[in-house]
């Protein structure tokens, strides 16, 4: 793939619309414009199985939804199984070329759901599990996740308690398991959105998107910038995009401009209380993630 | 088509598990947004600057989409000379360009000179209303008369050009030298004037030929568009001989295939154009020229290019001195005296003022000065009563009117602009406003930019409104000039013209500032689908379906060229 690509047309984004009008996710929701993106690739042949989590509230009321696919509603940590679930289901009655998606925000994958993730990832489960990363608890009120970075503010990390652990490693985890196929990727890049989705259907088995997703009200930035946010933080190497194939083939979709750290962490109110120190800490453990994560992507050659 | 409510009235109608029967588009989510996004067609800098109002975004993305004939199409509606502004003008466009802050500024005038030439020859039908039955007469036919003519005749009126010469084109004619418009390219951009039915007698001179009174007579209106015919006189001591020669005489005579009358080593004198244009001529005649000016390069008015390339081809300007004296021995030129000079104090121009330092005089050996030190007008043609109400120029407003009803003017005669894009500008505004008096009608407010520009807003989109994300920075194409070995023996053309590769490659690079060209970005973003492609409507491309629009401004945000604006919900 070849970076500036992206930059250019998004050719690659269909016309057709699946998902409506009229849902009730905030103003300038990442997660909402990754659910339409993903739709428009995904197509009708879909099954969503979305737990407690932001998109459990923005689908809309009953008797309302706002995908027009069939979509289960599932407790916060059953996603992965049930999705599995309902693929045997599926078997079982003979139906082929449905996509079922998991479709999880980051609380019901890097925290709650996660021993359910692990199982099913381990038993290779033919299922599509999407998190949808906004890195905090944000439909409850903000609290804290395993995803939330270090530095931020969350209503239960506040003030001088930010958080001081880091985000879990997702892909790694995940690539770990040796699944079939562990992509990230961000709403500012929709080819690359598109691209992925479109590679996870052309492969079988258990296949893991995690998409980077700004909140406006959860990360204290402006609605209008969510875009440049997503598209900052793949550019400071905050949420490097790349792909990892049965869990040893690394791919990096797209080698960013670089950009400081400080871009990324100047459009988000929930760094604010950060000093000069504890930026340049942030900025040092981007750049050592990076390099490791190159080191990783050349170690099959070395092999 | 929006979702109905779907109303229980108890239990017992409700499905046996909660599953959704019907959408969301029940929920009118445009009650929360307190801005809305509109999407808006602004001014990018490169038409605000341009003197003709050519709409330069459109001729160049329809050229960047290979509808080159589109391109020509919106060229014709602001200017006859698109292959001649594509090589002689100044490009003020490519100055302001936001390109020129990330890359490069565009290559504009190389793409209008490949538009221009591409269909000179053979220019495609243009749709015109129904003659009008009035007649105009136009005095001079360099590019303020025919851009006047031209668009008189486009609006459907008869037009009769007047030009004192044996050749039309005024100044395109005999003040620039053909390695800079090659007369082919004139004769062809002329020709299709005169093939739309344009009148042009040459060798009239009115006032000689047929008197100014006569033309108020018989025509409905009269433009008067005589330029600049008259060299300013040098000012030094024995100024008066036959070896002192106006610069622009001295280029009619080339561009006519008359004798030059210069001497072997001439000196001209000045720093604008016509110095340039006169002290390159000389060159190609086989003459040691040489130039003086009493200022800096710095101040010089003429062009960069020009500069630039007179200095390539070898001809060396003394800077910061002026003739005082020219010497003869026994009646024949030998040299000329001359002072440095050092800057003083801005005047009313804003450029530093030259003085004189005492007792700095020397001697530069010439045979012959040419002088280019500024050009004025030669208005005895007009009557008495005309004459007494005028100075230097014809008084007229931007639109052509003057004191006399009947009697417009434009150009150089008018505001000594001296670019033959304010020309063609001028003579355009002139036009729609003779046409919309000799109609009765109310002349068009923005008659000074094109058509096609006229519904946008006023706002000229600046540098920090592009949203760079989008774009690559590639630097500018430009074609290779010819060597300079060659070039100078002969009157080729200098700068060569693009490849059609070249032009396509150009042209991408465009911004397209303040100017949809349906990227799609405002509708992908949109994370409440409330962006509709519009279809079939050559005009708009989208639409914000303001029942469910939430105000978030992630498309204005992400416009790659500001053509969507955030405003306040009434």
């Amino acid at each position: 793939m070849e970076a500036l690509s992206y930059l250019k047309h998004f050719k690659e984004v269909a016309e057709h619309e699946i998902m409506h009008s009229g849902h009730v996710a905030c103003p300038g929701c990442g997660a909402a414009i990754a659910m339409r993106l993903a739709l428009k690739t995904l197509g009708r042949d879909t099954m969503l199985i979305i737990p407690a989590c932001c998109w459990a509230v923005i689908d809309g009321p009953f008797p309302y939804s706002a995908c027009s696919v069939p979509v289960y509603q599932t407790a916060f940590e059953t996603a992965s199984i049930t999705a599995g679930a309902v693929r045997a289901g599926l078997d079982a009655t003979g139906k082929k070329g449905i996509n079922v998606v998991a479709w999880a925000g980051d609380g019901g994958t890097f925290d709650i759901g996660f021993g359910q993730l692990s199982a099913c990832a381990e038993r290779n489960d033919n299922i599509i599990y999407v998190c949808y990363d906004n890195e905090a608890y944000m439909n409850t009120g903000i609290q804290r996740s395993s995803a939330t970075p270090w530095g931020a503010w969350t209503s239960t990390t506040p003030g001088s308690d930010y958080k001081k652990e880091r985000k879990k490693n997702l892909l790694e985890i995940m690539a770990a398991h040796r699944i079939p196929y562990a992509a990230s990727t961000t709403v500012a890049y929709p080819d690359d959105l598109v691209l992925k989705f479109r590679k996870a259907m052309s492969i079988e088995g258990f296949r893991l998107i995690h998409i980077f997703s700004p909140c406006p009200p959860g990360h204290k930035a402006l609605e209008k910038n969510s875009i440049l946010e997503a598209r900052y933080a793949v550019e400071s190497r905050v949420f490097p995009l790349y792909e990892v194939e049965d869990g040893t083939k690394y791919t990096l979709s797209m080698d960013p401009p670089t950009r400081p750290v400080a871009d990324y962490l100047d459009l988000q109110g929930r760094f604010r209380h950060l000093n000069k120190k504890e930026r340049s800490f942030i900025q040092q453990a981007v750049d050592e993630e990076w390099t490791r994560l190159m080191h990783r992507m050349r170690i099959d050659e070395a092999l | 088509m929006a979702q109905k409510p779907i109303i229980y009235k108890s239990w017992r109608e409700m499905p046996l598990m909660t599953a959704s029967m019907g959408d969301t588009t029940i929920n009118k989510t445009g009650s929360w947004r307190n801005v809305e996004p509109h999407h808006v067609e602004q001014v990018p800098p490169c038409s605000f600057r341009c003197p003709a109002g050519n709409d330069v975004v459109s001729f160049v993305t329809l050229a960047a989409e290979g509808r080159l004939e589109d391109a020509w199409r919106v060229l014709a509606q602001t200017t006859p000379f698109p292959g001649t502004c594509g090589r002689v003008c100044p490009h003020p466009c490519e100055t302001e360009c936001n390109r020129a802050q990330f890359g490069e500024a565009i290559n504009i005038h190389s793409i209008e000179r490949y538009i221009g030439d591409l269909f000179r020859d053979n220019p495609p039908e243009l749709k015109r209303p129904p003659y009008t039955g009035k007649h105009i007469a136009v005095i001079g036919s360099g590019p303020a008369g025919l851009s006047c003519a031209y668009q008189l005749k486009m609006m459907g009126n008869a037009v009769t050009v007047f030009e004192a010469h044996s050749k039309p084109g005024g100044m395109l004619r005999v003040g620039i030298p053909d390695y800079r418009l090659p007369p082919d390219v004139l004769d062809g951009e002329i020709r299709r004037i005169v093939d739309m039915g344009v009148e042009i007698l040459t060798d009239h001179r009115v006032g000689v030929d047929v008197s100014f009174q006569k033309l108020m007579d018989k025509f409905d209106a009269v433009f008067v568009a005589v330029g600049f015919t008259n060299s300013r006189p040098l000012g030094a001591e024995g100024d008066d001989g036959d070896d002192v020669i106006p610069g622009i005489e001295v280029l009619r005579r080339i561009n006519l295939g008359m004798k030059d009358g210069v001497g072997d080593k001439p000196l001209v004198v000045g720093g604008g154009n016509t110095a340039m244009d006169v002290a390159r001529s000389l060159l190609r005649n086989g003459r040691d020229v040489s130039v003086i000016y009493r200022r800096t390069r710095h101040e010089m008015p003429a062009i960069t290019e020009e500069i630039e390339e007179l200095i390539e081809e070898g001809i060396e300007i003394t800077f910061l001195a002026t003739p005082v004296e020219v010497i003869r021995e026994n009646g024949r030129m030998t040299g000329v005296k001359c002072i440095r000079m050092k800057l003083g104090e801005p005047d009313d121009s804003g450029r530093r003022r030259p003085v004189p330092i005492e007792g700095s005089e020397y001697i530069i050996k010439a045979d012959c000065v040419v002088t280019a030190i500024g050009e004025t007008t030669d208005l005895t043609f007009l009557p008495d009563e005309i004459l007494a109400k005028t100075s230097w120029n014809i008084p007229a407003d931007e639109l052509g009117r003057t004191l006399f009803s009947k009697m417009y003017a434009g150009g150089d005669v008018a505001d000594g602009a001296g670019t033959v894009t304010a020309a063609i500008g001028y003579g355009r505004r002139a036009a729609i406003a003779i046409d919309a008096s000799l109609r009765g009608e109310a002349i068009p407010e923005n008659a000074a930019v094109s058509p096609s520009l006229r519904d946008r807003t006023g706002y000229v989109v600046p540098f920090e409104e592009i949203n760079l994300a989008y774009f690559e920075e590639l630097p500018r194409l430009e074609p290779v000039p010819l060597e300079i070995e060659p070039r100078i023996k002969t009157y080729d053309e200098v700068r060569q013209g693009f490849s059609e590769e070249d032009l396509t490659r150009e042209a991408r690079r465009c911004f397209s500032c303040g100017t949809c060209p349906a990227c799609d970005n405002c509708f992908i973003f949109c994370p409440d689908v409330a962006v509709i492609k519009v279809k079939d409507d050559p005009d708009k491309f989208y639409i914000v379906d303001t029942e469910y629009c939430k105000g978030c401004g992630l498309c204005a945000a992400e416009c790659p060229r500001s053509c969507i604006v955030m405003k306040s919900v009434r």
